[in-house]
């Protein structure tokens, strides 16, 4: 059984030590700015020297890339060639093949569209490498989060893992019994229904079990929650918060006005 | 002084037809280790859940008679109260694994979070536990990526670093492996001999003849016997009425009923008693 249960990977760096939410905060910003901004090279200038520098500053470059590569690259670069030969209108042709027909508008447009999506997927990689989701939950609980909401996210993340497990061991004890569930895509299909029963009602056997665990830590107690860890929220970090909250505005103001 | 007390206890499961526990009195006193055991059906787990107060906070239905443990009674608390005062662990050892934390230092520490102790304090509980449990190398460890023996005792810490005053286990070796067994019941043993009270359903009879200090025979949802370990594990009626008697108790039972067993002598529970029988026998 994978130990790994989640993206984050452990490093010091000064990016790490921020604190969840001032991340979180960023990812949004970057998001949002990317949107809504009137100007056409944003999203571009915010990847190039935001996302990608800080994914340096956190030292997860190689895992950071990597995700990008598999991720969203093919996902983009479909997007772009579709948009380019798809999106109607366009005065300036680039060039035509049989029924398609490319214009400089059709591909600035694909190109928007992409880099915004780039920065979307890619701020998202880069919160997840850096931040543990145990950390983003205790923060987010101490701030008035309610703590059966981050009990129901982390678990749920903790659970795909175990999930995956049990679906494999049920297919491995079908298959011993001589179901075929490899072969056609229709055989895969039908190999799908036997997996699905004892997967679902099985867990939700669990529920109740799961449940009782819970109760006896103490969990529907009314006292008020501590945390084990620390989670530091300095100065820096407000001043972070506002100054992306002030980008933001200045960038949704700038599209309100620019029409 | 009784630190739990049943009386008159019945309970019925919400649609079912008959009650799961009927006219329950018991009494468990500070330090003492008791065992119940009992066929499928018996109500063991429901008297589990009855003691730390699942019943009637968790499971609806309806309870009758007095709980009442560490002096209140349980209907009068709500159960994060309840499980203070009795801890709750169970067979399962995955499905005792809250789920919410990455390593096992964490998990122990879940709920003393939920019971706002601080920090300082928590981090000073957990690693106390953790030497006490045997388990302090596995610390850093994901609670997923363990042996069901090793889940067990992380499943038990986490209980028991709430402190409560009575510690129940409903089958806590159930799902394990020999070995596994060995590690859960060497944990238990050592947290006994710490005056801990305990409750414990057990189904491998030889290992409650070594721990228990009263042996609690429970069927149909009434007990039907209770006592020294020694005695009610050798009860004939327990026999007849397929309660899983230690192999030892069967063989020399056997061996009474073709006239091979010296007559007079108590049935053995443990291999060491049935060698001295049957040498007594031989001789």
């Amino acid at each position: 059984m994978p130990e790994k249960l989640s993206f984050y990977i452990q490093r010091s760096s000064a990016f790490h030590s921020l604190n969840p939410l001032t991340k979180l905060g960023l990812v949004f910003a970057f998001i949002v700015i990317a949107y809504t901004s009137p100007f056409y090279w944003t999203a571009t200038v915010i990847f190039g020297l935001g996302v990608l520098p800080l994914a340096f500053v956190g030292r997860v470059q190689r895992e950071f890339l990597l995700a990008a590569l598999r991720l969203l690259v093919p996902v983009t670069g479909f997007i772009f060639i579709m948009q380019s030969l798809f999106l109607p209108g366009g005065e300036r042709e680039l060039f035509h093949f049989w029924v398609f027909r490319v214009t400089v508008e059709s591909v600035a447009q694909a190109y928007l569209t992409v880099s915004r999506i780039f920065v979307m997927i890619s701020a998202f990689i880069l919160f997840l490498l850096t931040t543990h989701p145990s950390a983003l939950m205790t923060d987010l609980t101490r701030r008035g989060l309610p703590g059966t909401f981050a009990y129901v996210i982390i678990s749920t993340l903790q659970i795909i893992p175990q999930m995956q497990s049990k679906a494999q061991t049920i297919i491995a004890a079908q298959r011993s019994r001589g179901m075929e569930t490899g072969g056609s895509l229709a055989n895969r299909v039908r190999a799908l229904v036997p997996l699905v029963g004892p997967l679902v009602f099985g867990s939700l056997v669990e529920v109740e079990e799961r449940a009782i665990a819970i109760e006896a830590r103490g969990f529907t107690s009314r006292l008020k929650k501590t945390s084990l860890y620390e989670i530091a929220d300095t100065r820096l970090d407000r001043g972070l918060r506002w100054f992306l909250l002030g980008l933001v505005v200045l960038s949704v103001a700038a599209r309100v006005l620019a029409g | 002084m009784s630190i739990v007390e049943l009386r008159n206890v019945t309970y019925q499961y919400p649609f079912s037809e008959r009650p799961a526990l009927e006219g329950i009195d018991l009494r468990i006193d500070e330090g003492e280790f008791v065992a119940v055991i009992g066929p499928n059906g018996a109500g063991k787990s429901s008297l589990c859940y009855t003691v730390s107060g699942f019943i009637p906070h968790f499971f609806k239905g309806e309870l009758q008679g007095s709980v009442v443990v560490g002096g209140v009674e349980t209907r009068q608390s709500t159960l994060a109260e309840c499980v203070r005062r009795a801890g709750l662990a169970f067979q399962n050892p995955f499905n005792q694994i809250s789920g919410a934390k990455y390593t096992v230092f964490e998990e122990i520490a879940f709920g003393l979070e939920n019971l706002g102790v601080p920090r300082e304090e928590m981090r000073a509980r957990v690693e106390r536990m953790l030497e006490r449990a045997g388990i302090a190398d596995l610390a850093g460890r994901s609670p997923y990526a363990l042996s069901g023996g090793q889940q067990q005792r992380v499943a038990l810490a986490s209980i028991l670093v709430m402190e409560p005053q009575v510690l129940v286990l409903d089958e806590p070796t159930s799902q394990m492996d020999p070995i596994g067994t060995r590690e859960v019941f060497g944990m238990i043993k050592e947290l006994a001999g710490r005056g801990l009270t305990v409750l414990m359903v057990e189904h491998k009879v030889e290992w409650v003849a070594a721990f228990a200090d009263r042996v609690v025979a429970l069927d149909g949802g009434h007990v039907i016997a209770q006592g020294r370990p020694e005695e009610v594990l050798t009860d004939p009626l327990l026999a007849e009425r397929n309660f899983g008697l230690s192999r030892y108790t069967l063989a020399a039972r056997a061996a009474l009923q073709a006239g091979l067993w010296p007559a007079g002598r108590r049935l053995p529970v443990t291999l060491e008693e049935a060698v001295e029988g049957f040498k007594a026998a031989a001789a």
